[in-house]
């Protein structure tokens, strides 16, 4: 009988390792794009610095925070791109990978290459955020939430499409409304305060505003807190799992 | 594993899309493909031959009907079909970031196997294929042909029991195509069992044990391509043409098919003198040849396999 035996069903995140490494080898070849990722992180961090040098810490850790949430951007284009051009579905999924093993592969496989420019504006945020070990951690922690957060969502968003030229128009409207219009660059104190309860339930303005407390750049009540707190930790769950459901579901068309 | 490789039973697939008229792409097709054969699916564009496969490789739900995979649902569980499987999709691509030798070792690696087994498998697959002098340049440099190599090396390396081929050979030059061929036909050897669809009549008749002419989502017929020829009536293909043509005189010699100016008729062997008679007193340009697959599948479907 050929040599390939079936692995036990249970493992549900089969052939992740190796399908990152597959996105990884894939990813740094775009040495480009790998630059331009900071294009806008860069352009605002120099307008603040022009306008009101005094917010620089708040924007680099917005920038920190809007690195990590347009990863998702990359991921709803090259799920897309793989799947409509490339075919690559059915290459991956008509085979012992799992849909999940599939999707966080290419998710997390997208971060390690990216994550380097990343580094490099914390790297910068050194010289002018407050950092104490438990600010640090922080930063880590609501920094990979919202970049699990937009990872799913742009997974998901990716099956909808038929035709990736319908994708960029999209996918650049909600990734620069929710991480550039709402406060992720600027303090929470300075978005008009009837709209602030929505900006602290949209998960990279809450990881925002969470950070920006801690520095002491606003003042949040705790309930205020409790509510940033919870809504990013309640949505990336779901989202989530939502999104390894939705895997499954459509690894096979209707 | 239990069963036969495929079983389907009565597969129908509709596909519904919103403000365009349902399509009705497989219309209740029953086919079996035993361990270890080499079976095609041969059919015009548009027959349903890539739905059929979507279905079998666990990636497009069917309408109605029953499919199973060694023993196994594939609707309901393709879960468990999936490990068994491998398919080279229709206008699948490489990773253009890749260069085949790193895609084809990927692709092991990602289906859980071993990182040396997978690295000889890569060599062996390479070599296969033809790929040696290009397995280190980055997919998007490769033509067409190469890259649709690369495709059936990282598929055919899997040496899964079950393997699904999609137009494997399109896009390749003759030799090309004699390369993919001879090692689907070791994979069989060595235990796998291909599942193909062509609309190539040389392919299905070199590469398959059985074949399974489709039409307008359904089989319409299906055996050896032996089987299929004899059953056109005659073992002579005769090609008949000139300005004296008349159809009527040569319809008594056997099945006859126009096109436009020529007209094809097949006889047996007893009876070409006779028939050669008439073409030489009509001034007709007559050429004479053994009846092919093309012959058959004209005679069953009604239509050339390349007619729109
Ligand atoms: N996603 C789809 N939506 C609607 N119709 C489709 C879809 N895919 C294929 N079809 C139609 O189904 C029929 C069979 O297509 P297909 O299985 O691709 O045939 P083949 O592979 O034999 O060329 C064709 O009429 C085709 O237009
Ligand atoms: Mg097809």
């Amino acid at each position: 009988m050929p040599s390939e035996l079936p692995l036990a069903p249970s493992r549900a995140f089969r052939g992740l390792g190796a399908f990152l490494w597959t996105e990884l080898l894939v990813q740094a070849h775009e040495w480009l794009a790998m630059a331009t990722s900071m294009v806008v992180q860069g352009v605002l961090l120099v307008f603040v610095w022009i306008l009101d040098p005094s917010l620089l810490p708040v924007s680099f850790l917005g920038a920190i925070l809007f690195s990590m949430f347009t990863m998702g951007q990359r991921v709803l284009n090259e799920a897309a791109y793989l799947r409509i051009d490339h075919k690559a579905n059915d290459l991956y999924l008509a085979s012992p990978i799992t849909p999940e093993g599939y999707f966080l592969g290419m998710a997390l496989g997208i971060l390690t290459v990216y994550v380097g420019p990343v580094l490099a504006i914390g790297l910068l945020s050194l010289w002018v955020v407050p950092y104490t070990p438990a600010i640090g951690a922080l930063l880590v922690v609501l920094a990979l939430s919202v970049w699990l957060f937009s990872a799913s969502t742009g997974y998901i968003f990716s099956t909808f499409f038929r035709d990736n030229r319908a994708i960029w128009a999209y996918s650049s409207l909600f990734f620069n409304l929710f991480g550039v219009l709402f406060p992720v660059f600027y303090p929470l104190s300075l978005f008009p305060a009837d709209l602030r309860p929505i900006a602290l339930v949209l998960p990279p303005s809450a990881a925002a505003a969470l950070l920006q407390s801690s520095i002491g750049a606003i003042s949040l009540s705790e309930g205020q807190i409790a509510l940033a707190a919870g809504a990013l930790a309640v949505e990336v769950t779901l989202i989530l799992f939502a999104a390894v459901l939705w895997a499954r579901r459509t690894s096979r068309e209707a | 594993m239990t069963g036969e490789a495929l079983w389907s039973d009565q597969l129908r697939k509709v596909y519904e899309s919103r403000g365009a008229p349902p399509v009705e792409a497989l219309r209740g097709v029953s086919l079996e493909v035993h361990r270890g054969e080499r079976v095609a699916l041969l059919g015009r564009n548009g027959a349903g031959k890539t739905t059929f496969l979507k279905i079998a490789s666990t990636l497009l739900r069917p309408s109605s009907g029953r499919i199973e995979i060694f023993g196994e649902d594939v609707d309901l569980r393709p879960d468990r079909v999936r490990p068994y499987i491998a398919v080279v999709p229709q206008e699948g691509k490489p990773f253009f970031h890749l260069t085949p030798r790193e895609q084809v070792y990927t692709y092991l690696r990602a289906r859980g196997l071993a990182r040396e087994t997978a690295r000889a498998r890569t060599e062996s697959a390479i070599e296969q294929m033809g790929l040696e002098s290009v397995a280190d340049r980055l997919a998007i440099t490769l033509s067409g042909g190469q890259r649709q190599r690369t495709m059936v090396a990282t598929v055919i390396a899997t040496e899964a029991p079950l393997l699904f081929l999609d137009e494997p050979s399109i896009g390749m030059d003759p030799f090309a195509r004699r390369d993919v061929w001879d090692s689907l036909r070791e994979l069989t050897r060595k235990g796998s069992t291909l599942l193909l669809t062509t609309h190539y009549l040389d392919e299905a008749e070199v590469l398959s044990d059985r074949l399974y002419i489709v039409e307008g989502g359904r089989v319409l017929v299906h055996g050896t391509a032996e089987e299929l020829k004899r059953s056109v009536g005659g073992t002579l293909k005769v090609t008949l043409q000139g300005p004296g043509l008349v159809v009527e005189e040569f319809q008594g010699f056997g099945h006859c098919v126009s096109d436009g100016s020529a007209l094809t008729v097949i006889v047996d062997p007893q009876r070409l003198a006779e028939l050669l008679q008439i073409a030489v007193r009509r001034q007709l340009t007559a050429g004479v040849g053994p009846v092919t697959l093309e012959e058959a599948f004209l005679r069953v479907v009604g239509r050339s396999i390349n007619a729109e």
